[in-house]
């Protein structure tokens, strides 16, 4: 039994479920951790039993998909037998959780965080448009990179690690665009298309690699036991579509979101406000 | 916001020494870790074997129910040569993608240089047909040879290999246990250098035009 999938260690693929402690261990002590930092909270924060409630839903997506991600069959697959898994895996973990996390918090949650200095500070640093944008696509491009994730996979800490920097990164590039701390400035709504769209078109190293390699990039994939059907390049390629196309939804449908509320909001504002 | 967005190139280039220095630590490892040139002393990727193994004489029946003989049909020929069975879940397959991918990617001159023997160790599952249509999957040049468990088993020795074994497994199945290596004869029917599971693509596509050219002088 394992606690944290790694790669196929040479046992071809079936469809026999495997349980995985650590993810299960891990998901529950997350919605744990939710669960009390909500009782804590002042009643007055959660009044609103809608909100409330809306809050808690997109929680508990992003849990669902993070969840989805580490566990069997897509972590399995993706960490040992598909490159292309293994993208749909970073997209759950790093584009799609993150932020239906960050929406799952209160305002006040965010309020809280003027209580500590330090984190405060740390997160100014990280949270900043222009840093988030920059270590986001460092850690992606680092994360990706063929004889970094090899050694990486073979080891439950190593996989651990990646997932863990996937979580990470994501938090810290979508907290710029959704966490409303009262005290900090607003990120313009004009530039928050811009950082999306930017991300959104942004190539990094890793996908040209896997695009157009002539050999197959990794060895976790290319000497995996094969799955019948698919080649180890052809499958990498596909990954690398899923990467590219697959980030450039997920931007899109944010891009949308981020415009309606602008219309939104610029309805509602009186004439000679803010935006 | 101004304050924030005017902070940001500072905050960018207290942030910038520790990436780059990270960047170069990972650039330095990727290029330590771009392939084994010469690791072997030889410019191979492959294991140099340290007495070459010299070609056996064998006769077995290939896919078409035809007599093939070893020595006179790869006579001239870079020859890789494998012990496996198609039920194999893992080495065997892995080994003839890789093989078969790289084939396709050389010019005709170099591939048609090259032949690639399959011996299967499990007869008695794997039929002409079901070899054949095992091979195409992979490269339709391949040849695909039967023989007696006995007769292969000491053509494996003959090349410095061990013999299969029968593993049973849970049910009425069974797994045959092999050597992963696959030998590389060339022209002048010696094999030099030997290929251990794990060996890539790039390394199939590096060594073997250069074990087209050798002369082993």
């Amino acid at each position: 039994m394992r606690l944290w999938c790694t790669s196929s260690q040479g046992v071809a693929w079936d469809w026999t479920w495997q349980p995985y402690i650590g993810v299960w261990v891990f998901i529950i002590l997350i919605a744990v951790a939710y669960w009390l930092h909500l009782r804590r909270l002042e009643p007055s924060a959660l009044k609103d039993c809608a909100q409330r409630r809306s809050r808690i839903v997109f929680f508990a997506l992003g849990l669902f998909s993070l969840w989805l991600a580490l566990d069997w069959p897509i972590a399995p697959l993706g960490m040992g037998y598909l490159a292309s898994v293994h993208m749909v895996q970073y997209m759950l973990i790093a584009l799609v959780a993150p932020p239906l996390f960050l929406l799952g918090f209160p305002a006040s949650s965010y309020e809280k965080l003027n209580d500590r200095p330090r984190t405060v500070a740390t997160l100014r640093n990280t949270a900043q448009p222009l840093v988030a944008f920059f270590i986001f696509n460092v850690i992606i491009t680092v994360t990706h990179w063929p004889s970094l994730v090899d050694p990486f996979m073979s080891s439950q800490v190593g996989a651990f690690a990646l997932d863990m920097a996937w979580l990470v990164a994501g938090l810290v590039f979508w907290w710029p665009l959704i966490a409303p701390v009262p005290a900090w400035p607003r990120f313009l709504p004009m530039f928050k298309l811009a950082y999306l769209g930017l991300n959104g078109i942004i190539i990094r190293p890793p996908f040209f690699i896997l695009l157009f390699s002539r050999f197959p990039a990794y060895a976790t994939y290319e000497l995996a036991p094969p799955i019948p059907g698919t080649s180890a390049l052809s499958d990498q390629q596909l990954a690398a579509g899923i990467m590219k196309l697959g980030t450039a939804l997920v931007m899109v449908v944010a891009m949308v979101i981020v415009f309606g509320e602008w219309v939104r909001s610029s309805k509602k504002a009186p004439a000679g406000s803010a935006y | 916001m101004d304050t924030e967005f005017r902070s940001t190139p500072r905050r960018l280039r207290r942030i910038l020494p520790a990436t780059l220095t990270a960047c170069a630590c990972l650039l330095f490892h990727i290029s330590c870790s771009t392939g084994n040139d010469g690791a072997s002393g030889t410019g191979y990727r492959g294991w140099t074997m340290p007495r070459p193994q010299e070609k056996v004489d064998f006769t077995l029946t290939d896919t078409e129910g035809e007599p093939f003989d070893f020595r006179a049909r790869t006579e001239g020929y870079v020859t890789l040569i494998f012990f496996g069975y198609t039920y194999c879940p893992d080495v065997c397959p892995i080994h003839m993608a890789n093989i078969g991918a790289v084939l396709d990617d050389f010019r005709i001159e170099v591939r048609s240089q090259i032949k690639v023997v399959f011996v299967t160790t499990d007869p008695e599952r794997d039929t002409p047909e079901r070899l054949r249509l095992w091979l195409d999957n992979f490269d339709t040049s391949f040849i695909g040879l039967r023989g007696d468990r006995d007769e292969v088993n000491e053509i494996q020795v003959a090349l410095g290999l061990p013999a299969s074994v029968i593993e049973e497994t849970e049910g009425s199945g069974y797994l045959v246990g092999h050597s992963a290596r696959v030998l590389a004869f060339t022209k002048d029917n010696l094999a030099h250098v030997a290929y251990p599971f794990g060996t890539r693509q790039t390394d199939w596509a590096h060594d073997l035009p250069k074990l087209v050219d050798e002369r082993w002088e």
